[in-house]
C-alpha cells in the first residue's frame, strides 16, 4: 500500500491558505497599493501612482496627532480597566461566593451581546434629561445631570464606559480560566512563608496569570485600537462637532464619507506599521523573559 | 493517522476540501439572472417601504414571471454598498434613494443617464421641480417630491399655528410647561438649519458653485436656532436630536416640531392630533425656506442591454400617476408626475395641500457630489453653537475652512 507523501499535510492546509491569502493578504496588500495613489470620489477610475504624498500629508497634519494621542488615552484606559475588573472578578468568583453560576453568567452577558445592540443601548442611556445614567445620578445621588453626548470631553468618556462595559467579561474568563491552573501548593508554601493576600496576589496570582494574560491584554490591546463600533455608535459618528473621534473612526469616515480612498489607506497602513511595532516589541519582550526565567 | 491513509484517498479528501472552499465563488451572480428578476436597493422608511411592497406586487401580478426584490437600507449604507457593489462589476439594477446620491454615483459612472436610457420624452411628465440635471444629464427617475421640513404641531395644544418668529416664540413659551416643551427639533444636523439659512438669505454654495458659508446669513442663521434652542428662551429639551424630538411629539410632550412629509404617517398611527404648516417667517420678514429634493429611481451601469427593457418597464411603472398617487395619498408625500401633481386627490387634501405650497417654497438641495462635505462640515460647528461651545462667527469661519479643505481633499 501506498503511503501519504510529505506533502499531504501542505496539501490539506491549501483551502485555508488560499482563503488567507483571499481574505487578509489581499485586501492587506491592496490597501498598501492603494497608499500610494490618489484614489478618491474624483479619480476613482483614473487614479496614479504618487509617491509618499498621502503619508506625507498623514503625518504632517495635526489632526493625526490629536486622534493618535485620543486612541492611545481610549486603549489604554479601556484594556486597563478590562483587566482590573476582569481580574478582581475572577478572583472574587473563583472564591466560594453563592450562586457563583449565575453570577458568572450575568457577568458574561455583556460579552454575548451584539455590540451594536450595547452601544445604541447605552447611547440612549446617556440622553441628557430622559437617560437612565443622568436619572439615576439625580434621583439616588442627588448629582447635576452630566452632559453625557453634547460635552467634548464627557462624549469621550461615554464611548468608553460603554466599552469597558462590553470587554471585562473577556479578560473575566481569560484570568478564570487562568486561576484554576494555578497549582493550590503555590498558595500553601505562599501562606506557610508568611504572605498575606496582598503578597500572595502579587507573588502568586499575578505572575501565574500572566502566560494567559499577556496575549489576551496583546490582543485586547489591538481590538480595542481598532474597535470602530463603539465609538462610531456611542457618539453617533464622532458627535459633538467630530470630538469623540479616534484614528480608526476618522479613517472610516474620511474613506466612507469623504470618499478619499487613497488618503484613508495610507492612514490605515501607518495605524498597521504602529500596531505591528507594538505587537514585535512586546513579543520580543515577553519571549526574552520567557528566556531569563 | 495520515501515513495510514493510501495515497489516492489522501489527495481526494485535499481535492473535496479545496472545492468545498472555492465552491461558493463559483456560483451565479444573484443579481444578473435575466429579465425575469429585477433587485432594487432602496433607502424607504417603514411605510414607504410597506406602500412600495404593494406596488411590487401589483407590478408581479400584472407581469406573471418577473420578480422584484427589494433591500433595504439605510441612507448612507445603500450608497456605500451599491459604490463598492457596482464598481465590482456587480450591485443590483435599480436604486432607490433622495437625489443627492446621483452626485457621487454619476461621478464614479456607476450609474446610467437616464435622459439617454429612458425613451425619448419620458421626462416631460414630471414637473420641473422634480428633476435633478448634473453635467448635462439627468440620472435619477423621481417617484415623489418633497423632503422639505415644514412646523408640524399637536392640534390639542396648538389651534393655530405661528406665523413669525414673534408668535412663535411666545406660542412655545407659553406652552412649556408640566413637562411639555412648546418646541422640539433636532438641532444637530444641519439639515434642519438648512431652512433658516436660506430664510436670512444664505446658501451652502455661491453661484461659482464654492462653499459659502461663512456668511452673515450663516451666522443669523445659527445665532437665531441657537437662540431657540437656550436654556434662556426655555422652550427645548437640553438635548435634542432627531430621536428625542419625535418621541417628545409622539407622546404629546412637544407641542411642535419641524419635520418632513416622510414622518406623518407615523405621528398619526401614533395617535396625535397633526397639523403642518409652512416655517414661520423669521425676524427678519422672511420665510423660513426648507430645502427641497426628489427620490427617485437610478439604473445601475451593470445592467445588461437584455435586462434593460425590463428595467426601464419597472421604474416606469413606479412613476406613473396611479402608482404616485396611491404613494401621495398613503404616505402624505408629493407626486413627481404632472398628472399626479395636479389631480384633486392632491389639490382637495388639506394636508397636501399645504405640503405642496411650502414646498412651492422651498430651494432646491444641490446634488454635486461636494454637497456630502458641506453637510459634514457644518454639523461639527452647529453642534458647538448649540452646544455653547462656540460663536456663530466663529462656527461659520470654521465650516469654511474646513469645506474648502476636505474638497481640495477630495479632488486631490
Amino acid at each position: 500500500m501506498l503511503r501519504a507523501p510529505r506533502s499531504f499535510p501542505y496539501s490539506l492546509l491549501l483551502p485555508a491558505t488560499i482563503v488567507m491569502l483571499a481574505v487578509v493578504l489581499f485586501p492587506l496588500g491592496y490597501s498598501f497599493w492603494l497608499a500610494f495613489r490618489n484614489m478618491s470620489l474624483y479619480h476613482f477610475r483614473t487614479h496614479e501612482f504618487v509617491g509618499l504624498d498621502n503619508f506625507q500629508l498623514v503625518l504632517t497634519e495635526p489632526i493625526f496627532w490629536t486622534l493618535l494621542g485620543k486612541s492611545l488615552v481610549w486603549t489604554g484606559v479601556n484594556v486597563f480597566f478590562h483587566v482590573a475588573l476582569g481580574v478582581l472578578l475572577a478572583i472574587l468568583l473563583s472564591g466560594p461566593v453563592r450562586g457563583k453560576t449565575i453570577l458568572r453568567t450575568m457577568l458574561v452577558l455583556p460579552w454575548a451581546m451584539p455590540q451594536y445592540i450595547s452601544a445604541l443601548t447605552w447611547r440612549g442611556m446617556f440622553n441628557f434629561e430622559y437617560g437612565a445614567i443622568n436619572l439615576i445620578l439625580k434621583q439616588w445621588f442627588h448629582l447635576p445631570p452630566v452632559p453625557w453626548l453634547s460635552d467634548p470631553t464627557w462624549a469621550f468618556v461615554a464611548p468608553i464606559l460603554t466599552n469597558i462595559w462590553l470587554g471585562f467579561p473577556f479578560m473575566m474568563v481569560v484570568a478564570l480560566g487562568g486561576l484554576t491552573s494555578i497549582p493550590a501548593d503555590l498558595y500553601e508554601a505562599a501562606e506557610l512563608d508568611g504572605a498575606n493576600g496582598w503578597e500572595k496576589f502579587t507573588n502568586v496570582t499575578l505572575p501565574s496569570l500572566m502566560p494567559v494574560l499577556v496575549p489576551s491584554i496583546l490582543l485586547g490591546t489591538i481590538w480595542t485600537f481598532n474597535n470602530t463600533l463603539v465609538v462610531w455608535l456611542v457618539s453617533n459618528g464622532g458627535q459633538p462637532a467630530d470630538a469623540t473621534h479616534i484614528l480608526v473612526t476618522y479613517i472610516y469616515k474620511v474613506a466612507f464619507t469623504y470618499s478619499r480612498y487613497s488618503y484613508a489607506a495610507a492612514f490605515s497602513v501607518v495605524v498597521f506599521l504602529m500596531l505591528l511595532g507594538f505587537v514585535v516589541y512586546v513579543m520580543r519582550r515577553t519571549s526574552s523573559q520567557e528566556r531569563t526565567a | 493517522m495520515f501515513r495510514s491513509l493510501p495515497f489516492r484517498a489522501s489527495h481526494l479528501i485535499a481535492c473535496l476540501m479545496l472545492c468545498l472552499v472555492l465552491a461558493p465563488g463559483c456560483a451565479p451572480k444573484k443579481s444578473a439572472t435575466g429579465p425575469a428578476k429585477i433587485v432594487i436597493w432602496s433607502q424607504m422608511d417603514p411605510e414607504e417601504r410597506a406602500r412600495f411592497e404593494k406596488n411590487i406586487a401589483a407590478y408581479q401580478a400584472a407581469h406573471p414571471g418577473v420578480t422584484i426584490e427589494n433591500v433595504p437600507y439605510d441612507t448612507e449604507n445603500l450608497r456605500q454598498q451599491f459604490q463598492t457593489a457596482a464598481a465590482g462589476g456587480g450591485g443590483p439594477q435599480l436604486i432607490f434613494g433622495p437625489s443627492d446620491q446621483v452626485g457621487p454615483l454619476s461621478l464614479l459612472e456607476l450609474i446610467r443617464p437616464l435622459d439617454e436610457t429612458m425613451p425619448k420624452g419620458f421626462f416631460d411628465r414630471f414637473v420641473p421641480q422634480a428633476l435633478d440635471t448634473l453635467n448635462g444629464h439627468l440620472w435619477a427617475a423621481p417617484d415623489q417630491v418633497g423632503n422639505h421640513l415644514l412646523l408640524c404641531y399637536n392640534k390639542k395644544l396648538v389651534p393655530v399655528p405661528p406665523a413669525n418668529a414673534t408668535e412663535f416664540l411666545e406660542m412655545a413659551k407659553k406652552l412649556t410647561k408640566d413637562g411639555v416643551y412648546g418646541f422640539a427639533m433636532n438641532v444637530n444636523e444641519p439639515y434642519w438649519l438648512a431652512p433658516f439659512l436660506a430664510g436670512y438669505d444664505g446658501w451652502v454654495f455661491a453661484a461659482d458653485g464654492k462653499p459659502s458659508l461663512d456668511t452673515p446669513a450663516m451666522r443669523d442663521a445659527l445665532g437665531y436656532v441657537a437662540l431657540l434652542k437656550s436654556k434662556a428662551t426655555g422652550i427645548m429639551p437640553a438635548e435634542c436630536d432627531y430621536q428625542i424630538a419625535e418621541t417628545l411629539f409622539l407622546e404629546g410632550k412637544a407641542a411642535m416640531i419641524v419635520n418632513g412629509p416622510w414622518s406623518w404617517a407615523a405621528y398619526r398611527k401614533g395617535g396625535v392630533d397633526l397639523g403642518i404648516a409652512p416655517l414661520w417667517v423669521l425676524p427678519n420678514g422672511k420665510h423660513a425656506m426648507p430645502m427641497i429634493a426628489s427620490k427617485g429611481y437610478s439604473i445601475s451601469v451593470n445592467v445588461p442591454k437584455e435586462q434593460l427593457d425590463a428595467v426601464i418597464d419597472f421604474v416606469t411603472f413606479c412613476t406613473s400617476p396611479e402608482a404616485e398617487l396611491r404613494d401621495a395619498v398613503a404616505l402624505g408625500v408629493l407626486p413627481s408626475h404632472k398628472d399626479a401633481w395636479n389631480a384633486p386627490e392632491i389639490t382637495s387634501d388639506p394636508t397636501l395641500k399645504i405640503s405642496q405650497d411650502a414646498f412651492t417654497m422651498g430651494r432646491r438641495m444641490p446634488v454635486v457630489p461636494e454637497m456630502r462635505v458641506v453637510w459634514d462640515v457644518m454639523r461639527p460647528g452647529l453642534q458647538k453653537v448649540m452646544n455653547g461651545s462656540m460663536s456663530p462667527a466663529d462656527a461659520a469661519k470654521e465650516m469654511q475652512a474646513a469645506a474648502e479643505q476636505q474638497i481640495a481633499g477630495m479632488k486631490r
